[in-house]
């Protein structure tokens, strides 16, 4: 199917943005009043690229950082890693990506190689390797060990994001699975995930 | 309050001033310049009437990012001179410089970022926004997201509560408690979503998608102030570089 891009900007798709900002918020509290170890703050970013395409996710993983930056602005510079996941999760989903378990564990552990990618060189460049996380005390052991500051942060963030970017995209594919059909067909990238699919 | 010049100013004034402050930050050398910026910063927020949010703010926000990137810095910057050395742990003078740039240097434009938020309401902003070329739908977006959070938060806490009673474990091992993330989170986005044909009929009964230009009942003026602000500010970046790099 061909699209462009400003198909994918439609009336529902807009409105879902507001939603999965919310739930990116929503779901790093309640990880924290669930006492988690992972952040899971990406689950509405994911969710918007599965069934919502790339650009919208896109827009979501800005809004929700510029709304995060608001309170602390060491959210900002990480707008482009919450973008990078956006526009990652949305092409994973239009090939088929989490069509399946087995697949959307693969495109976790994909969505966990771009986060990385993209928000070591961040936190390098912009806040010389640590920003006061859980990560970071990693990062340090790592560099008191005596690794190179990139690969300690490298690893660090893998070793911190691996299991929450797996777990996210489960959770995203067992909540799109409960979506139901009518709300689906509405979406750019819904037909994939309609039930009607299975039935023979 | 409302007769506060500082608060008044359009908000394109003081996002270009945080902008300015972003650039003369970068610009300037050294990390004395960059914590001189600072007290200014709390001089405007005590002329503008939100000393008090915006310290609040900074210390929760700020404050520990930059010890921990200071105390980073200074055990694990390469350098030469050794000031002091316990085991594998070597505080060096370049570590201590370094440390105190990029500190002065977040510690800056994070709370001119702070502070701009303090001194303007986000729907002013987003208004300016628009009125510089912003889709209607973008604004609407931004605005409605920031309303939807507090209602969503409400809501998830309602959920949590309904399904402990009904017997989902909140407290215990790591995995029961994992176990409760998926039962609260999954009616909070398939009720949310069921909310969104609702919202999409509302505005489209007020030809909100009409391809014509909206009239807003929210109006911001520009006063002579906005107007040569901007230029104070671009005049002095371009001074700055000029004595910083061709001087």
């Amino acid at each position: 199917m061909k699209r462009s891009f400003k198909d994918d900007f439609n009336m529902m798709a807009m409105l879902l943005i507001p939603i999965a900002v919310a739930v990116n918020l929503v779901g790093f509290q309640l990880a924290n009043v669930l006492r988690l170890p992972i952040f899971l703050d990406t689950i509405g970013t994911i969710i918007v690229g599965v069934i919502a395409g790339p650009w919208v996710a896109l827009l979501t993983g800005l809004i929700t950082n510029l709304i995060n930056g608001i309170f602390n602005p060491v959210y900002f510079p990480y707008a482009l890693t919450s973008i990078a996941i956006g526009v990652g999760a949305g092409y994973l989903s239009k090939y088929g990506f989490f069509k399946s378990v087995p697949k959307t564990i693969i495109s976790g552990i994909i969505i966990t190689f771009i986060a990385v990618i993209v928000s070591a060189p961040i936190t390098v460049f912009v806040f010389g390797g640590v920003t006061g996380n859980t990560s970071s005390l990693i990062t340090a052991a790592f560099l008191a060990s005596g690794q190179e500051l990139w690969s300690a942060v490298f690893s660090s963030s893998f070793i911190t994001e691996v299991a929450d970017k797996v777990v996210s995209v489960l959770i995203v594919y067992f909540i799109v699975k409960a979506m139901s059909d009518r709300y689906l067909s509405k979406m750019n990238y819904g037909d994939l995930y309609m039930k009607r699919n299975n039935r023979k | 309050m409302k007769q506060n010049i500082l608060l008044q100013l359009h908000p394109m004034t003081k996002f270009y001033f945080t902008l300015f402050i972003f650039a003369v930050v970068l610009i300037s050398p050294g990390y004395i310049f960059s914590f001189a910026i600072f007290p200014i910063l709390i001089l405007i927020a005590m002329l503008a009437g939100v000393a008090k949010e915006f310290l609040n703010i900074v210390i929760k926000a700020l404050v520990t990012v930059l010890i921990f990137i200071f105390i980073m810095q200074m055990f694990f910057y390469p350098g030469e001179n050794v000031l002091w050395e316990w085991g594998i742990f070597e505080i060096k003078q370049e570590g201590i410089k370094y440390g105190l740039l990029l500190t002065s240097r977040i510690l800056a434009i994070g709370s001119a970022f702070i502070l701009f938020f303090r001194m303007t309401e986000v729907r002013d902003f987003v208004k300016s926004l628009e009125d510089i070329g912003l889709p209607p739908m973008g604004a609407y977006v931004v605005l409605s997201t920031l309303q939807i959070i507090p209602e969503m938060r409400r809501q998830a806490n309602t959920i949590m509560e309904a399904q402990k009673t009904r017997g989902v474990e909140t407290e215990g091992s790591i995995f029961v408690r994992a176990k409760a993330f998926i039962p609260t989170l999954t009616p909070l986005i398939l009720s949310s979503i069921a909310g969104t044909e609702e919202r999409a009929i509302t505005l489209e009964s007020r030809a909100f998608s009409a391809p014509v230009k909206k009239t807003s009942l929210h109006q911001l003026s520009k006063s002579n102030m906005d107007r040569a602000l901007p230029i104070v500010f671009a005049l002095v970046v371009i001074g700055l570089i000029v004595w910083r790099f061709f001087l």
